[in-house]
């Protein structure tokens, strides 16, 4: 999609949205709540307008495809049923929707493991049946395209553990797969490629391993005892302190020898320097930093 | 248009509320007719007025259950968000509308049908020889307001699914045409010029269509059978192509 801009109101929800989803990867969409995600997927399926831009699948808009289903699975929002019906007939009207036969249905519905609550009302699932109640929808037409939106909501940690896998094994089969969250951890084990967003426009889109290591570079973890005294003296000689911990402190802008130099020439005492291993949180936290509308003050940077 | 079509019937037969609501108008229309003419004051000679009428007057209630699921076939998918999965399988939204539109109209129809015929036999059992002439004597117009009734009851599916459409919401849909229906005929009576009452009941979508179930004294009417069933239909049209219209248009 490309340069996607929307507005509502005052706001600007959508302000140049662009990225492109690659098959055979499953790629994080993340960002704070309100940066843009579900409008973004919306869009994509043609179910918001935009002011300007375009979103394609394939080369095609949403709204010019025949049998949608066949080439978009999406899931939007689990709990959108009709507590009154069964799982298997809320498929079973949206596969007669795409000329699909009761077979396919089935078929999914072993997919997800959700066989033996099928003919329930669906009105009785937890939220983690509904998630996969609506991953079923999604897969009901066999479609390149998956796109996902915060489909971890509410699972257990082992329906968490089968939707990673489940996900893994999507992509694995060459399919394009969308994942939104807002929670990191979530996407962590499961995604090769970020797109990260804030204020509705694409801050970061770049691979996992790439932005962990840019996140990384030239940072260092200092392990002391005396945390207040260590970062007075690094930062009077022009690093970038922050405490991450009760007894450990990020520092940036000094490489790890000349640390351990200043250290044990102002006699304060340290257990550990260390080569600092960013993790996704941290590359969300540094990138959305700015894009976060609504943030608590974090009074623990110190910076010269 | 055909797996639209198809995926709309597989809605409504598998939930349990339309069902019931489409028992709820037989019962309601069956019923209160029934008890409408077992006190219509009939004497040896005639029972003084339109039979017909009267065996099918439990329209009036019978209506109530038809636009409530008429409202629920749309709104109720706001409600919970699932519009969004129907218009993501059919993005051609009028597509949508008019699938809803043909489903909605073919079960009431045959709801509507049975509410009809069962009210013209309660009308037949009860009422006494004289009644029981003036219902099957006049044939032409008996039929026209049997058939008629049935087309009453599929237009004002129709007119609550273009309303319902446009607000988006069960109960303001519900409230609005049911203000509609029943309370533009009760201004009618408040108002005391004759000229403005006469109007009311020409435009007005239930005192206009119900007119088709006359069978007696047509002059005297405020507006022909067929042409009051018209002022209905317009109601529908209007209705439906501002729900449509505006589906179109704004963000599901």
């Amino acid at each position: 999609m490309t340069g996607l801009r929307k507005r509502y109101g005052a706001t600007l929800a959508l302000d140049g949205m662009s990225f492109s989803v690659r098959p055979g990867l499953v790629t994080g969409f993340v960002g704070p709540n309100g940066a843009g995600k579900s409008t973004t997927m919306r869009v994509i399926l043609g179910l918001d307008a935009v002011e300007e831009g375009t979103a394609l699948i394939g080369g095609r808009p949403y709204l010019g495809l025949r049998r949608p289903l066949n080439h978009v699975g999406s899931l939007l929002d689990a709990a959108a049923l009709h507590p009154g019906r069964s799982g298997r007939n809320h498929l079973l009207w949206l596969a007669h929707a795409q000329g699909l036969a009761a077979r396919r249905v089935d078929e999914v519905i072993e997919l997800v493991g959700l066989t033996s609550a099928a003919r329930r009302r669906a009105g009785g699932y937890s939220l983690g049946m509904r998630q996969r109640l609506g991953i079923a929808a999604a897969l009901l037409g066999d479609p390149p395209n998956i796109m996902l939106d915060e489909p971890f909501n509410g699972m257990d940690p082992d329906g968490i553990i089968w939707m990673r896998g489940f996900l893994r094994s999507l992509a694995a089969a060459g399919r394009a797969v969308l994942v939104s969250s807002h929670l990191m951890s979530e996407v962590q084990d499961t995604a090769d490629h970020l797109v990260v967003v804030g204020r509705g426009k694409v801050i970061a889109d770049a691979g996992v391993a790439e932005l962990i290591a840019a996140v990384s570079a030239g940072r260092v973890t200092l392990r002391t005892t005396a945390v207040t005294h260590a970062m007075s003296v690094l930062a009077q000689a022009g690093a970038t302190v922050a405490a991450i911990g009760r007894d450990t402190v990020a520092v940036s802008g000094l490489p790890a020898d000349r640390i351990v130099t200043l250290l044990n020439a102002s006699a304060v005492p340290f257990s550990e320097v260390s080569a600092h291993r960013a993790t996704l949180e941290d590359v969300y936290l540094e990138l959305t930093r700015e894009a976060v509308e609504f943030r608590a003050a974090t009074p623990s940077e110190v910076s010269r | 248009m055909r797996p639209a079509l198809h995926a709309e019937w597989t809605k409504i037969r598998t939930v349990a509320g339309p069902l019931w609501l489409l028992l709820g108008t037989v019962a309601a229309t069956v019923a209160l007719g029934a008890g409408a003419t077992s006190v219509a004051g009939c004497t040896p000679t005639g029972c003084g007025g339109d039979t017909t009428r009267l065996s099918l007057m439990g329209v009036y209630l019978g209506q109530a259950p038809v636009v409530i699921l008429a409202v629920l076939v749309i709104s109720g998918e706001y409600a919970s968000g699932m519009i969004r999965t129907s218009l993501t399988a059919v993005p051609q939204r009028v597509t949508v509308l008019a699938a809803k539109a043909v489903t909605l109209t073919g079960v009431v129809a045959v709801a509507g049908t049975v509410a009809v015929l069962g009210s013209l036999l309660a009308g037949w059992l009860i009422l006494p020889g004289p009644g029981r002439q003036a219902l099957s004597s006049a044939e032409g117009p008996t039929l026209r307001a049997a058939a008629g009734t049935v087309l009453y009851l599929m237009l004002i599916a129709l007119l609550s699914l273009g309303v319902a459409t446009a607000v988006r919401d069960s109960a303001t849909g519900i409230g609005v045409v049911l203000g509609l229906l029943y309370v533009v005929p009760i201004v009618s009576q408040i108002v005391g010029d004759p000229y403005w009452q006469r109007l009311l009941q020409k435009i007005a979508p239930m005192s206009a269509g119900l007119a088709v179930q006359a069978t007696t004294n047509l002059r005297s009417l405020p507006v022909s059978p067929w042409a009051g069933l018209g002022v209905t239909a317009g109601w529908a049209v209007v209705a439906l192509s501002a729900g449509a219209l505006l589906l179109r248009t704004r963000d599901a």
